[in-house]
């Protein structure tokens, strides 16, 4: 199959050269001039080498230490079978909050943030000067590392000098003033937030570029048929948006499973309850000294994002099929 | 012979490497090295020569050590020494790996409470039981476990309240409050007087629980109450504990507006700024409530939660911590005892005293520092350890403390402990 390939991509076959080539492969068998050098399949040994050693080995063995009871240091552990996943299930009330909790996360942080960097990108899809430098501007907090975007609205948080409830006070809307992260009905929508301001401005340049990508005729000629602007952005804007849409969705959907340092910068260590997602729930379990149980935790969670990806990759093949 | 492999050559290799690396994964958890056994005193009796790796988690303190660690092996030539200093949080989560892979660490430092637990469980620490260094210390007692005395706590500090003298006196308040009603009357006056009474930083998972140390002390039946509570001996549904809630329930209205938000630095800025009167974390704040600029004279208060006429079983809360050991499977062994010793020296802990501005748990150190030496008559009260560090596992510590959260929140003490006994019976079972 190879060499057939490499053929193709060489010239365009006839049906003669292939009929010939294959005569002359059963001829010579696996000695045929035309095969791949054996040399060349030491190419991707490197590649292949750190795969191995860090992903393969560390899946392989978490998955080893999901159905055992080791403590992360003792020399002896027992094996527990599917234990440590019935528990998870059904018998730890913080594990499922968390699950909860992440849910809820996802579903905020992929609404709103998904609405926002729409909005803005098509606000600022032109190249003028004050939309390029207010992209830029956007985009920013996308550069910070996360530690820092925590600890910077730690401080915007805190209630008594914190830099919201300043600003609320001095225009005096007191009532307004919240404890926030202190307040356990809110304090995780106050993270989602600051996920939303932190990666809103990186979805935007993915939607900008799917906007920059529809052509123009296509406006101009809804316009002519009188297409008003609501008409031009259902018909024509937002099925063409389609592809972007699904890379933003993916792509936000699995961040908002993995924000671990943010959670854990905004936090503390360990989160309360009412902030604690899955990633901070997996640390905190391992830091308790119950690495075959954290294990079983993160093989769930792999799960979970293994199931969310799938899901996300079939929208995008559907839609890409629409087109 | 040709020397071009096959691809079946290439495969039966890839295969192979992959049968390898599936044996090596399913090698088993915990068939890794382990460190020898704890090596006792003759290992340190050696010549003290190599490089010793300081492995610690207080980047503040690293000028000071460093000065040490100048002086040190100007006294020992043969010896050269590198700290390494992993942050605090990393530290705690990882610093049992990196000391059993000894790679660093011939000498080192664990927090009080469970990350020292699995330190000694995993067999990391040596013994120092006789050793001189022991013995210059006042009582390493949270280094020492069954009998044997496997760390030195350097540092000791006070997790109770600290007060704002100035303020004390222009409210006439009382600064040593007898009992939980002279207490309660302290607050009034100060709140009268213009002043939040307590800065609690309730929205610091860290730090919160510092007041819940000298709250529960008195309540408790037991010296070991959190240890109990992780065990299932005691729950935090029993009366005692419920009594305390209650009494956070009344302290409630003298924290700060929205306290259950607060962060640590939020008090701290409340307390140098002369806001507030009290500051519920402890001695070792005292350095950054200077640094931002607070000028006033600064003492301790133990909350006493007993009944008018009743004596209080402690009279403070301390904590040794920065438990100094050597690393089992160390091969510099006595040179890294030797810098244990070094720092058990009266002239050396006191300037690393004086320079990091706590407390430490060597014999006869002399604090220069103002603030040191005006506290230092609280090292010889009746103080108990604090118990906070006694909870190994993190969901129950977050789950009792943060009972205290949800009352100051509004919750009922009964519903909040009952919340908390089932995370903490479901820990107790896993």
């Amino acid at each position: 199959m190879t060499e057939t390939t490499t053929i193709s991509a060489v010239k365009p076959p006839t049906g003669g050269i292939i009929t010939q080539f294959r005569h002359r492969r059963r001829r010579n068998g696996r000695r045929s001039a035309l095969r791949v050098h054996p040399a060349l399949y030491l190419f991707p040994l490197p590649a292949v080498a750190l795969l191995v050693a860090f992903m393969a080995v560390p899946l392989l063995e978490s998955l080893q230490y999901a159905i055992t009871n080791w403590d992360g240091y003792s020399a002896t552990f027992d094996y527990v079978g599917l234990n440590n996943f019935v528990r998870a299930f059904t018998g730890d009330t913080l594990f499922l909050n968390a699950l909860t909790n992440n849910v809820l996360y996802m579903l905020v942080v992929v609404i709103v943030q998904t609405i926002l960097s729409l909005l803005l990108s098509l606000l600022l899809v032109k190249n003028s000067r004050g939309g390029i430098f207010l992209r830029a501007l956007f985009f920013f907090p996308t550069i910070l590392s996360s530690v820092s975007v925590a600890f910077i609205w730690r401080f915007m948080y805190e209630p008594n000098f914190g830099l919201l409830n300043g600003f609320l006070g001095a225009i005096g809307l007191h009532q307004f003033q919240s404890a926030f992260l202190g307040d356990d009905q809110q304090a995780l929508y106050w993270v989602a937030l600051v996920q939303v301001w932190a990666h809103a401005g990186q979805m935007m340049v993915v939607f900008i570029a799917g906007l920059q990508a529809i052509p123009q005729e296509l406006y101009e000629a809804a316009e002519l048929d009188g297409a008003g602007r609501w008409r031009r952005f259902t018909s024509i804007t937002w099925p063409m948006l389609a592809p972007a849409t699904t890379i933003v969705v993916a792509y936000v959907t699995i961040q908002s499973f993995k924000a671990f340092d943010l959670l854990l910068g905004i936090g503390g260590n360990p989160p309360k309850n009412s902030l604690d997602i899955l990633s901070t729930r997996i640390y905190t379990t391992f830091v308790n000294s119950h690495f075959g149980y954290a294990a079983a935790e993160s093989v769930i969670f792999m799960v979970l994002i293994l199931i969310v990806t799938v899901l996300q990759r079939r929208i995008l093949r559907l839609t890409q099929k629409q087109e | 012979m040709s020397n071009e492999f096959s691809r079946r050559q290439m495969l039966g290799m890839f295969g192979l490497a992959g049968a390898g690396a599936l044996l090596t994964a399913c090698a088993g958890p915990g068939t890794t090295a382990r460190p020898t056994a704890s090596a006792g005193t003759s290992a340190f009796s050696g010549k003290a020569t190599g490089n010793v790796s300081f492995a610690h988690w207080r980047a503040e303190d690293k000028p000071a050590f460093d000065e040490l660690i100048k002086k040190f092996t100007a006294a020992h030539p043969d010896i050269t020494m590198t700290q390494d200093i992993t942050p605090s949080a990393d530290w705690t989560a990882n610093g049992l790996q990196k000391l059993r892979g000894s790679a660093v660490g011939d000498a080192f430092a664990t927090l009080r409470g469970s990350q020292f637990e699995q330190v000694v469980k995993a067999g990391v620490y040596a013994d120092l039981t006789g050793t001189k260094a022991a013995a210059n210390y006042q009582n390493p007692e949270a280094g020492t476990k069954n009998g044997k005395v496997l760390g030195l706590p350097l540092q000791v500090v006070f997790n109770q309240p600290v007060i704002n003298l100035d303020a004390f006196d222009k409210a006439n308040a009382d600064k040593a409050p007898a009992d939980w009603d002279s207490l309660l009357n302290t607050c009034d006056k100060l709140k009268t007087a213009g002043f939040v009474p307590i800065a609690w930083p309730g929205g610091d998972a860290g730090n919160l629980g510092q007041l819940f140390n000298s709250m529960i002390l008195n309540h408790a039946p037991a010296e070991d109450m959190c240890a109990q509570i992780e065990q299932g001996k005691l729950k935090v549904t029993d009366s005692w504990f419920i009594d305390m809630l209650k009494q956070y329930q009344q302290l409630a209205p003298f924290f700060q507006d929205k306290s259950t938000g607060t962060l640590q630095d939020g008090a701290r800025v409340m307390f140098a700024q002369g806001t507030a009167a009290m500051m519920a974390t402890g001695s070792f704040d005292i350095l950054t409530v200077r640094k931002q600029g607070a000028k006033f004279p600064i003492d301790m208060l133990f909350p006493k939660t007993v009944a008018k006429g009743k004596k209080s079983k402690y009279d403070g809360v301390y904590n040794q911590t920065f438990i100094m050991g050597v690393n089992s499977a160390s091969k510099t062994q006595p040179a890294a005892y030797a810098w244990l010793e070094f720092m058990s020296q009266p002239e050396n802990a006191g300037y690393y005293a004086n320079n990091t501005a706590q407390h430490v748990g060597v014999k006869g150190v002399k604090y220069t520092d103002k603030d040191l030496s005006d506290l230092e008559p609280w090292l010889s009260k009746n103080n108990a350890l604090a118990p906070r560090f006694q909870f190994l596992n993190l969901d129950v510590r977050k789950a009792v403390e943060g009972t205290t959260v949800a009352v100051v929140g509004g919750t009922s003490p009964e519903k909040a402990a009952e919340d908390a006994q089932k995370i903490v019976d479901q820990n107790r079972q896993s």
